[in-house]
């Protein structure tokens, strides 16, 4: 049994999710951002597919596949990118002020 | 200079802190999947196989889905096959032995005469075969041998321990002849049908099969004439012995690295002699539980067809390139079969979207160099709906290739026939419970532009104007030219 595909792994993965939520979420207090559940939920899809292209890319690099892992990786990363953009606007919209 | 160290002993409180523990942990984590995916892409557990044991890679939940009829479809009234033309190298070996110029067609025995007058495309192959291919085979082996050394060698290193055939009638080899722990000749009396096919299928795992499944017999699928050297009188149909009520279905992977650098460097003899070693033991135990017991043993040694058993045993379904597809293995395992008349449990067969997928994929037929797997649909086999490989084209290949013997390519290209990583097993999860079919799309595109092969024709030896191109590159060990002084 390999670290990486040990139950140790996924546990310090954890922590590390755990540390990740708890940092974004003190950041944006400092900013006096709001994060509404929404927000938390396109964070977490966004990670789930960050996520996913990176493991994508070191499978095929594993798999020897390395033409799958460049194509996948430019592609996936892409979309990743400019969802990334995308979502770094949403999180920072602040509420708007009564005039 | 001075703010920042002043930034730093001032303003790094516990917030601070847990930000930069945040941005660390980012980074620290996506390193840690971009090494889990490695790990996942180059771990050999998840080849799947023999290896092994207690049927820790059985592990598709069948009941999910289980179905009450197979994914094949009878259309007409059936015919059950002649193994001595249907059954590409029985034909042929007699072709060969019985074709003579000046006779032509008929020095040939009725039977292939028969066949030939209705199939003429089939003897032109085989001509070619015999005429051109065998001697251009030869003539290249001569030159490039050296490259296939090793995986020659390791084909027959795979393919040298074997059981000694069966090759009495079924009512003599089959029942058991003596005893061992003394007692009544009678079969022992089993509980209940259920419980044994458990104790079978735990058996068969324990000898090493990767699947095990349990078919109720269907005469269709017993040959009517036989093939040479199993016992039977030649020449005359084969009455179907009573004692033949279930099939014990047993398989095993060809290896992984091999596999993968087919046609020139893969083997089946290794997954063959593994599946045909387990399937004599496995009817040796049967036999001293007092029941009949045969096994059938493919590439050689067999008295049915093997795929539609495998259906019926709910292990796969058919695919387009005509062998059955597991959910575990793809299409890389080879089979073995053992009939017997101990009472068992069938199983249900499994409809886990090949079907539909093949319809869709079609990558095995644009890689056929030979063209012989169909881009249309199924057609009536024997009263059968179902793809249909051109057999004598698909020899003919093997025939123009100088590896250890074979192809392979449309197992080393299936996009079932990946490696049990997450990756894979996503894909395969996503496309089966998808009712739409649009991931099936999806899925082939990526397929296609991710994991391209060599240009089919690159697969040829060279006198037929290829490169002896292989699917991927060997593995380290089988590189002749590495230990070798050319």
């Amino acid at each position: 049994m390999n670290f990486f595909n040990s139950g140790l792994f996924w546990f310090i993965e954890g922590i590390f999710a755990c540390l990740v939520v708890i940092g974004i979420k003190i950041w944006m207090e400092d900013r006096g951002i709001p994060m509404p559940y929404w927000k938390w939920l396109l964070f977490g899809l966004w990670i789930l597919f960050l996520g996913f292209t990176i493991a994508f890319i070191g499978t095929n690099i594993g798999e020897k596949e390395v033409t799958a892992a460049v194509k996948g990786g430019i592609l996936f990363g892409l979309i990743s990118i400019i969802l990334g953009v995308g979502l770094w606007r949403l999180l920072l919209i602040k509420p708007k002020r009564n005039s | 200079m001075k703010s920042i160290k002043l930034n730093i002993g001032k303003k790094f409180n516990r917030r601070q802190f847990l930000k930069a523990s945040g941005l660390a942990s980012a980074a620290l984590g996506s390193t840690g999947l971009g090494f889990f995916g490695y790990e996942a892409g180059k771990n050999p557990e998840s080849y799947t196989g023999w290896e092994n044991f207690e049927g820790a890679n059985q592990s598709f939940n069948r009941k999910r889905k289980s179905v009450d009829h197979p994914t094949y479809e009878k259309i007409g009234s059936s015919q059950r096959p002649d193994a001595r033309t249907e059954v590409i190298f029985q034909r042929r070996s007699l072709f060969m032995r019985q074709w003579k110029d000046d006779t032509g067609l008929e020095g040939l025995d009725d039977y292939l005469q028969e066949y030939y007058r209705k199939r003429p495309e089939d003897l032109d192959l085989d001509l070619y075969s015999m005429k051109e291919l065998m001697p251009k085979m030869m003539s290249d082996s001569r030159k490039y041998r050296q490259k296939f050394i090793l995986s020659n060698a390791w084909s027959n290193a795979m393919g040298a321990v074997s059981p000694r055939s069966t090759n009495e009638p079924p009512e003599k080899s089959d029942f058991p002849s003596r005893r061992r722990f003394g007692g009544p000749t009678e079969p022992e009396k089993m509980k209940s049908p259920e419980l044994t096919s458990n104790l079978i299928k735990k058996i068969a795992h324990e000898l090493g099969s990767t699947l095990v499944g349990i078919a109720k017999l269907n005469p269709d699928w017993v040959y009517l004439y036989p093939m040479r050297g199993r016992g039977f009188e030649q020449d005359k149909p084969i009455d179907v012995p009573k004692h033949w009520e279930y099939a014990v279905v047993v398989g095993t992977p060809m290896s992984w690295d091999p596999m993968y650098a087919n046609p020139n460097y893969g083997t089946s003899n290794d997954a063959y002699s593994r599946s045909r070693i387990i399937a004599y033991r496995l009817a040796s135990f049967i036999k001293q539980l007092g029941y009949a017991a045969r096994p059938h043993t493919p590439g050689t040694s067999y008295d049915l067809m093997v795929p539609p058993i495998l259906i019926d045993a709910g292990l796969g379904e058919q695919g387009r390139p005509s062998i059955v597809i597991t959910p575990e293995l793809g299409n890389n395992f080879r089979p073995a079969i053992v009939t017997t008349n101990l009472p068992l449990n069938p199983d249900k067969p499994i409809d886990f979207g090949v079907q539909r997928f093949c319809k869709t994929c079609k990558i095995c037929a644009e890689n056929c160099p030979s063209g012989a797997i169909s881009f249309g649909g199924k057609v009536e086999v024997r009263g059968y709906l179902r793809y249909q490989v051109d057999t004598a084209k698909c020899l003919n290949f093997w025939n123009s290739t100088l590896g250890s013997m074979g192809c392979r390519l449309c197992v080393a290209v299936c996009p079932y026939t990946r490696k049990a990583n997450w990756l894979h097993k996503t894909a395969l999860k996503v496309s089966m419970n998808d009712p739409t079919g649009v991931s099936d799309w999806a899925l082939t595109g990526l397929q296609k532009r991710f994991y391209p092969g060599p240009d089919p024709q690159k697969y040829y030896m060279p006198s037929l104007g290829g490169e002896n191109a292989s699917y991927r590159e060997p593995p380290w060990w089988l590189k002749a030219e590495d230990f070798i002084e050319f």
